[in-house]
């Protein structure tokens, strides 16, 4: 589910991606051709059996690809390595609530469908179960555009120029760090800082854009040869910092820093 | 979101638009190979104009919102390979899917005029029409030109 097209993403996740997104538009060419030929059938069988096994024989295998590959992107990016604040951000959770719920109505639309389909050949009717299978279908198919938004838009992924820096009150020592992201590592002017307000001072000599997480707090989105600072009140203690950019911190973008 | 965000979301729904009306083709016209009768070639015919609708906004769509998106995105520029390599694909694809459309065309034609003459029965010249070579070839002409851009968009080469 994570990062589509048009990003550059770390070695070895374009293929799990490519067909996550083979699946994903198999899925909705399926629930289209569903949805338009139950509505459009107006009692023409041929039309009906057509709107159900293209759900059956098409969109399912579709669903399946999709929801497998999700999940080898969601490894492959170690997002089950993160810590829970940053572990399934909001167009994640969207990803997954499209997938995994939306599963659940696919499915009940094909159960309500293949009775419809059962009672049309036996001359019992069938077409108002069918109709069911089609508003199924019909909010499958908007919930994957909501899901589609959600994976390419990211809401609640920190954009470029959001603050995350609080003011520092005078008087107080506060430590700097100088953060250089390259593809894909962090390289630290200090390994350790004393506890206290600490000021990452964070410079993009990368190609993409990328962000660093500490301590709860993660700066704006810099964009390449840019940088941005991040100002955080650190416990003593071993702290890990991170990319939250999807799949950046599985390449390498990540590491201890020592709270003294 | 920032701006640059939903320009990309919106071609990327754009992109869906059109593979999975692409799909929805497939299906159609792996159904339509059995059909011999007008009636039931016009009830297909009426899904498929709808699924060409979404066919043709998806076409004109992607390759608009991606041309703005290279232009605003500092990594890309439309001049780069794997942007030129995905806007020819895009006219070979548009080139094919508007020869296998206007093919499509014949046996919608065939089935008004076997209605409007009263013939309601099987007829073998539309069976054929139905099973037109020449836009099966068009429409997985259309359909490798169109993996191939989403391959070149999920590797982007020399990127």
């Amino acid at each position: 589910m994570p990062e589509l097209l048009a990003a550059i993403r770390p070695a070895g996740q374009d293929f799990p991606v490519l067909l996550h997104i083979v699946g994903a538009t198999v899925v909705f060419g399926a629930l289209l051709t569903s949805a338009i030929s139950l509505a459009l059938a107006r009692g023409e069988i041929r039309l009906l059996r057509l709107g159900y096994f293209s759900l059956l024989l098409v969109g399912l295998p579709g669903l399946i690809l999709m929801r497998l590959s999700g999940q080898w992107i969601y490894q492959k990016q170690g997002w089950d390595d993160l810590p829970d604040q940053l572990k399934d951000p909001t167009w994640l959770k969207i990803g997954f609530i499209v997938a995994d719920g939306g599963a659940i109505l696919f499915l009940l639309a094909l159960v309500v469908g293949g009775i419809g389909i059962s009672r049309l050949r036996s001359g019992k009717g069938g077409e108002g179960l069918l109709k069911v299978t089609m508003i199924c279908a019909l909010v499958l198919a908007l919930a994957y555009v909501v899901a589609v938004w959600a994976m390419t838009g990211k809401p609640g992924q920190p954009g470029a120029g959001a603050a995350a820096t609080p003011a520092v009150s005078a008087g107080n020592s506060v430590a700097t760090v100088t953060v250089t992201a390259t593809e894909f590592r962090f390289t630290l002017s200090q390994a350790s800082v004393p506890h206290g307000t600490v000021v990452f001072k964070v410079e993009n000599k990368g190609k993409l854009a990328h962000d660093f997480s500490i301590g709860g707090k993660t700066s704006s989105l810099v964009a390449p040869n840019k940088s941005t600072t991040l100002t955080v009140t650190l416990e003593a203690g071993k702290l890990l910092y991170i990319c939250t950019v999807p799949g950046h911190a599985s390449a390498g973008m990540k590491g201890d820093l020592t709270v003294r | 979101m920032s701006f640059e965000d939903w320009i990309f979301a919106i071609h990327l729904l754009m992109a869906a638009s059109l593979v999975g009306a692409l799909v929805m083709s497939w299906i159609l016209t792996v159904a339509l190979r059995s059909v011999d009768t007008a009636g039931t070639t016009l009830s297909f015919n009426r899904v498929a104009m709808l699924g060409a609708t979404i066919l043709g906004v998806g076409l004109v769509g992607v390759i608009a919102f991606g041309i703005w998106l290279a232009i605003l995105r500092d990594t890309f520029h439309p001049w780069d390979g794997w942007v030129i390599a995905a806007i020819i694909l895009w006219c070979i694809a548009t080139a094919a899917i508007v020869r296998a459309f206007a093919e499509y065309r014949k046996p919608a034609e065939r089935a008004r005029a076997l209605l409007a003459s009263g013939q309601a029965g099987p007829d073998p010249e539309l069976a054929a029409l139905n099973r037109t070579t020449t836009a099966l070839l068009m429409r997985a002409l259309a359909s490798a030109a169109i993996v191939l851009i989403v391959i070149d968009m999920v590797y982007k080469p020399g990127a």
